[in-house]
């Protein structure tokens, strides 16, 4: 594996890169949720949308799939919400 | 409150709806995009019988239809949250909150990233996003672009790019790694895009052919697969290469591929520049069900359906009360797929409400599924059938378990 692939970024958001993904879950053998926890990839203002996938790829690598379980949990609000809109007093 | 709402103005959504308010119910339609139509909107290509397939027009004919029937549609409104309280289902957006008995999420599927380094960059984007832009916006992407990850959804939409006259270097695989373990190994995509020659005229096609017969054939058509590549519309579809950089100083200048073994490995001293001002990643789909997994549903995983699908039954019932799914949220398939399901969904909601009047025409809605399925032009896994099986035997496990606590 060549440096250019370590540093490649997978969670934008928190800038969390394959290397570190690949070695969490190679030194914890951790499911998906456990490898977002420890990097906090996915759980930046996104949401997860665009790396959810491969932070479960990656976790999959080193251990089995759940078939009856979500394993990266959804959680509200799916989309962004902007605080004005979440704290607005409607008149 | 007797009015339905529907998530998605897709296909389904739409298909739904109109049905909904053809048997004489209210609907209101929530979309985040601008425009009616989903993934419909962005579809362009010619069917086996030579007939056009535009999905703009397809769109705007159901689009007329609903509004025709009274159907409202407010665009540009993201659901963020559902949840039901006191026997009734909360719609929560950015400006309102709404309330029904009967919910229906059509929200469709989205891309699977490929990483590869230098994916970040300005002019990579997802293949479905070049395809939006052209075909939707009219907008170029760029001028000449290469597309990485080689499978049904890229091979059509690169045609759809040649049409707009815009040139594409060529289709390739990507390095593989952890996340591209099946769409960087050259047996893989192989195999599954034998099942699409249909849509790839000449020399692929008797390649490909030839090919389905043996294990060891494929073995011997990926390994002397011709490092060129195999033209189909002209763009070169290389089995042989991957992709293993994404360069450029600000902004894509060109991509680094090297030649791979049979199963996915570079070769060390064979990479070349090829030069471009775009770049897709085709991933694939999976179904969004984002709103079901808040919602409570209970899911599984079913490869052949493109991942994660929330439990429901042929009638597009979830097993929460109010609650149905129809479209590409309940498995990857193509727009007519979609519609029928949709028209089902619809069935079964104006079904209930009626107190059982519809119940001949959801079994003709249920036949007439599998018929499109059966006789669809584009399907995005060969195996989708089993899939849909699997799921049905997943339905009538849940509801037996379901009968034993009740008993207990
Ligand atoms: C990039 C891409 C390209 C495709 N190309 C083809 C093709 O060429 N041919 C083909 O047959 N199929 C193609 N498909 C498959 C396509 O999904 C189906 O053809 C069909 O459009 C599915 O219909 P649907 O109604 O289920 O979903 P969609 O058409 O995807 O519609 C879903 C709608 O729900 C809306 N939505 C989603 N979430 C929310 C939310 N939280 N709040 C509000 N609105 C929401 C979306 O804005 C969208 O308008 C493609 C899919 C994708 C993702």
């Amino acid at each position: 594996m060549d440096l250019s692939d370590n540093e490649m970024i997978i969670c934008r958001c928190e800038e969390v890169t394959y290397g570190e993904l690949k070695n969490t879950a190679e030194t914890y053998n951790c499911s998906a949720r456990e490898l977002k926890l420890r990097t906090r990839a996915g759980m930046g203002y996104c949401g997860g949308r665009t790396c959810r996938s491969m932070v479960d790829s990656i976790a999959h690598s080193s251990t089995e799939r759940d078939v009856t379980q979500v394993t990266l949990k959804y959680q509200p609000p799916i989309r962004p919400v902007s605080f004005g809109s979440l704290g607005e007093i409607t008149k | 409150m007797n009015r339905v709402i529907v998530i998605g103005a897709g296909p389904a959504g739409l298909s739904a709806a109109i049905t909904i308010a053809e048997s004489g119910y209210e609907v209101l339609i929530l979309d985040e995009y601008m425009l009616a139509g989903g993934r419909l909107l962005g579809q362009l290509y010619e069917e086996e019988n030579g007939k056009w397939w535009n999905g703009i027009k397809e769109s705007k004919n159901l689009h007329d239809k609903a509004i025709a029937l009274g159907i409202e549609i407010r665009l540009g409104t993201p659901v963020s949250n559902i949840e039901k309280t006191d026997g009734s289902w909360v719609i929560y957006t950015d400006e309102e909150t709404y309330y029904t008995h009967h919910l229906l999420l059509a929200t469709g599927a989205a891309e699977v990233p490929l990483p590869i380094p230098g994916w970040t960059l300005p002019g990579v984007m997802s293949v479905g996003a070049a395809q939006v832009m052209t075909n939707v916006h009219r907008v170029k992407p760029g001028n000449r672009g290469v597309i990485i990850g080689v499978n049904v959804l890229s091979s059509a939409i690169a045609m759809e790019l040649k049409l707009a006259d815009i040139d594409v270097a060529c289709i390739t695989l990507p390095k593989k790694n952890q996340v591209n373990k099946e769409s960087g190994n050259p047996m893989d995509v192989m195999n599954s895009l034998l099942h699409v020659s249909h849509m790839a005229p000449s020399a692929f096609v008797k390649f490909g052919s030839k090919l389905m017969k043996n294990e060891f054939m494929k073995k011997m058509g990926i390994t002397f697969f011709p490092k060129s590549g195999v033209k189909m519309w002209d763009i070169p579809i290389m089995l042989r290469k991957a992709v293993i950089n994404i360069y450029g100083e600000n902004t894509v200048e060109g991509v680094t591929i090297a030649t791979i073994n049979a199963s996915g490995e570079v070769i060390e001293g064979t990479e070349e520049n090829i030069s471009a001002d775009f770049v897709c990643i085709a991933g694939g789909l999976y179904p969004l069900a984002e709103l079901a997994a808040v919602a409570g549903c209970p899911f599984y995983y079913i490869e052949e359906l493109g991942g994660y699908v929330p439990l429901h039954n042929e009638r597009m019932e979830t097993v929460l009360d109010g609650l149905y799914v129809a479209g590409n949220i309940t498995g990857v398939e193509g727009a007519k797929v979609a519609i029928s399901q949709g028209v089902t969904a619809g069935l079964a909601i104006a079904n209930n409400l009626s107190g059982g009047k519809q119940e001949v025409e959801i079994k003709e809605a249920i036949k007439r599924i599998e018929h499109t399925r059966d006789n669809a032009f584009i399907q995005f896994h060969p195996a989708v059938k089993e899939g849909k099986q699997k799921l049905q035997q997943y339905w009538e496990e849940y509801g037996q378990q379901a009968k034993v606590e009740v008993t207990i």
